[in-house]
């Protein structure tokens, strides 16, 4: 037997598992946590979209989302950073420890908070300006740069997402002029022109063609070593091939959370395997 | 195996897979009795029977092999499922092996056969350990069609019995072999004979340990006795 | 195998047929009082178009020539000045309502007093400009005829604006607030953005629309017979001229009546072009 066949039927005996209240750790206690979520409970109006979450996401990590629809997995994704905010009628109840600040107190300043927290979409929504304007557009919220340092980091942007080549000398027609991978790396860049701590990612590849799939797990795969990422995907072979961790949801809870070798070859909840064999309905 | 898939044809596909294998199993077992009984009753047809046959084992072990990459490559099996073509395609391995050993019983016993050579090697460890062999073989692919790791782990701790005999039949054919120089090619093709049965021992366990591993999820190969039972049981 | 009536296909194809009928007809009759005007006015306005029509002022009665300069200009300037108003007016009312005002009490009663007004006769407006500012200073003005105008422009852009910030998809907004944009930010430099073609072409109908208007600047800027470009004093302006001039026993005041509704036509005419092209154009960064 070789070496490769033997790992791939090696299991992690340490397993982590989550629900009634139990904190799920990582068996990597060499990074830190980026959000340490507890107790999470998410209401719209009466109907309770999450249940008691409680989950840590490690820094520079990829943390996936999992799940059948409805469960809950973009509403947990947009709590993190406050995006329910913008409607009335959402709350959100517990604790969200970012770095050590729970950003669900009352009185912080939710627009510094999302400038830390970054988050991409499932439709590419370039802004009605021009590549650069894109994603200078961020920048300029929270950061005075001269113009000479602003093409420096509208460049850089453009780089970390593999648009800079293509786009470079178009960057003064309009975002909408790309095409939809394009779009999508373009809204990754302006994320990424920030500088955020944490990229949320809600299902950013579902609109888009096998290859454009592709080159953005790609750049998935190189923007972890920078940025903690927390994807939200219905596509379970992309959490599979892109996530360390993946956490699987259903009807608001958290139902298992731990590394994803471990969840896609030897999962510990039955529901899990279900959902993940396709043995589910 | 157990509860269905949405898609149906995925269902078709794992109980194909699994029929395939108990299929090359059964026909396995029924090398290895042969072959046993071409030895016992020096029938040289029998033992050419085993030979001959040898063929469709190996092209069954080839045919169960390109299945499970055509499962893999349409259905990018996960978890239980994925651990279950796994293991077919490794215990597939362990039955083509011991076709193998089948077949090397017979042409030993053939052999002997040939030389008319009248033995006087009392070889009733031989056909005991062989009639042992078979029903661990039987037992194994039982466990496996009701994916029982309780009983796998059984299969395990029998094939000791197996390996007991063996060594026991080894130091018997020593003193044979010293007493009377003339009897050391009878007595190597019986050395080759019984150890060709210790393997099928093996292939069985070994064939066990992966009933544990589609079951529990735990690699028990290489474990030490205690915590193989621990991990079938748990 | 096939259970298809061949008599139901050909009812359907004759109702088809008949519906289609009736909905050409329709546009025909449509299409042919446009044209009928239009070559109305074409066939009694053109002799009138000249030089003098934009050089000159309008003739005293019984003089003979003149022109249309001081109401033209009368009404450019009030159009200017009403545009000027009630765009900015206009657009933040309708940013308001789309964006920050969604579920509440005043926006409702906004929404419906906005409607109201769009609706409300003009003649009501001028009567109430009247009252409110030409009775107070004693006398008519241009300015009173611009309140007038923007009473009635005030309402279309906001309308129009806030129905077409609503049509930006929420995800831009989103994608916006998700950067820590604060949310004037995201409604001027993004929303707003994203809609600009739409809000011009509100603010283009609202001019067009307000260009023809008659009945409120007989109440405030009335008219003028010279030429001036004073707004605090009566106002010569193209409506209202038409209106004095098109039942006079003059000839050329008869025919000054025809210029000036040929040019009224055909400004409005491309106004309302020029917003449908504007809006045609999607990508507009």
């Amino acid at each position: 037997m070789t070496t490769t066949m033997k790992s791939m039927f090696h299991s992690d005996i340490n397993q982590s598992s989550a629900g009634e209240g139990h904190i799920a750790h990582s068996t990597d206690t060499t990074a830190v946590n980026a959000l340490e979520i507890k107790n999470l409970n998410f209401f719209y109006g009466s109907f309770q979209g999450l249940k008691n979450i409680n989950l840590n996401i490690l820094e520079r990590r990829v943390t996936a989302f999992i799940g059948p629809s409805g469960c809950g997995k973009s509403t947990l994704l947009r709590t993190l950073n406050r995006m329910y905010d913008l409607y009335p009628g959402q709350r959100a109840e517990g604790e969200i420890n970012f770095y050590g600040e729970n950003i669900l107190e009352k009185g912080k300043d939710v627009n510094l908070l999302r400038s830390r927290i970054g988050m991409v979409f499932q439709k590419p929504t370039p802004f009605p300006m021009s590549i650069y304007e894109n994603i200078a557009f961020g920048v300029r919220l929270y950061e005075r740069l001269s113009k000479a340092e602003m093409d420096e980091r509208v460049e850089w942007a453009l780089n970390k997402a593999a648009l800079w080549t293509e786009a470079k000398d178009k960057l003064n027609q309009s975002g909408l002029s790309l095409s939809g991978g394009q779009q999508q790396r373009l809204c990754i860049a302006r994320g990424v022109a920030v500088k955020p701590s944490i990229l949320l990612l809600d299902e950013p590849t579902s609109a888009l063609d096998p290859i454009s799939t592709a080159k953005i797990e790609e750049l998935i795969n190189e923007l972890k070593k920078d940025y903690t990422i927390a994807i939200v995907t219905h596509n379970m072979q992309q959490a599979a091939r892109v996530s360390d961790f993946t956490a699987y949801m259903y009807l608001g809870e958290l139902i298992e959370y731990g590394k994803t070798d471990q969840i896609f070859i030897k999962p510990a909840k039955k529901e899990t395997e279900d959902y993940i064999t396709g043995r589910f309905g | 195996m157990n509860d269905r898939h949405l898609s149906s044809q995925f269902d078709e596909d794992l109980n194909s897979l699994c029929s395939k294998l108990l299929q090359m199993g059964g026909l396995v077992e029924s090398q290895i009795e042969v072959a046993m009984r071409g030895f016992s009753e020096t029938n040289i047809d029998l033992c050419n029977q085993v030979i001959d046959r040898e063929k469709t084992v190996n092209s069954l072990e080839v045919e169960i092999d390109s299945s499970c990459a055509e499962l893999i490559a349409r259905r990018q099996p996960t978890a239980r499922d994925l651990r279950l073509v796994m293991a077919i395609s490794k215990a597939i391995t362990n039955l083509e092996r011991a076709g193998d050993e089948a077949e090397r019983v017979a042409k030993r016993s053939k052999r002997i056969i040939e030389q008319s050579v009248n033995y006087k090697i009392n070889a009733a460890e031989i056909k005991l350990s062989g009639q042992m062999a078979i029903d661990l073989l039987r037992q194994s692919l039982d466990c496996f069609a009701r994916l029982d790791a309780v009983g796998a782990a059984k299969v395990v701790e029998d094939d000791k019995q197996i390996d007991e005999e063996f060594r026991g039949f080894v130091r018997k054919l020593i003193t044979y072999m010293a007493e009377d120089p003339k009897m050391i090619s009878t007595g190597l093709d019986l050395l080759f004979i019984a150890k060709a049965i210790e393997r099928v021992g093996d292939h069985a366990k070994n064939i066990a340990e992966f009933v544990i591993y589609i079951v529990k999820g735990s690699d028990v190969r290489h474990v030490p006795h205690d915590d193989l039972v621990r991990e079938a049981t748990k | 195998m096939s259970t298809r009536d061949p008599s139901l296909f050909a009812k359907r194809k004759r109702a088809n047929a008949i519906g289609l009928t009736f909905s050409i007809t329709a546009m025909l009759i449509g299409m042919a009082f446009l044209l009928w005007i239009l070559a109305i006015l074409l066939w009694n306005g053109f002799s009138a178009i000249s030089p003098s029509l934009f050089f000159a002022s309008t003739p005293a009665p019984g003089t003979d020539g003149g022109g249309l300069a001081n109401a033209i200009v009368g009404s450019l300037m009030m159009v200017f000045f009403c545009a000027f108003f009630s765009t900015p007016i206009g657009i933040l009312a309708g940013i308001y309502l789309s964006e920050y005002g969604e579920n509440n009490k005043f926006s409702e009663v906004t929404r419906f007093v906005t409607d109201i007004m769009l609706s409300a006769p003009s003649i009501v407006i001028g009567l109430f400009v009247y009252a409110i500012i030409v009775y107070n200073v004693k006398h008519f003005s241009g300015w009173a005829g611009t309140v007038a105008l923007s009473l009635i422009a005030i309402p279309v852009v906001v309308r129009t604006t806030e129905n077409m910030l609503k049509l930006v998809p929420t995800t831009l907004r989103e994608a916006a607030f998700a950067l820590g944009a604060p949310k004037w930010k995201v409604s001027m430099s993004v929303v707003l953005r994203a809609a600009k073609s739409g809000v011009i072409t509100g603010v283009l109908l609202a001019i067009a629309r307000v260009s023809g208007e008659t009945a409120p600047l007989l109440f405030t800027a009335l008219n003028n017979q010279f030429f001036s470009t004073n707004m605090n004093a009566p106002m010569a302006n193209l409506p209202v001229v038409i209106f004095q001039f098109a039942m006079s026993p003059y000839d050329n005041w008869v025919s000054l009546a025809w210029g000036g509704a040929l040019l009224i036509t055909f400004t409005v005419l491309g106004l309302n072009i020029l917003a449908r092209v504007l809006l045609r154009e999607k990508v507009s960064v």
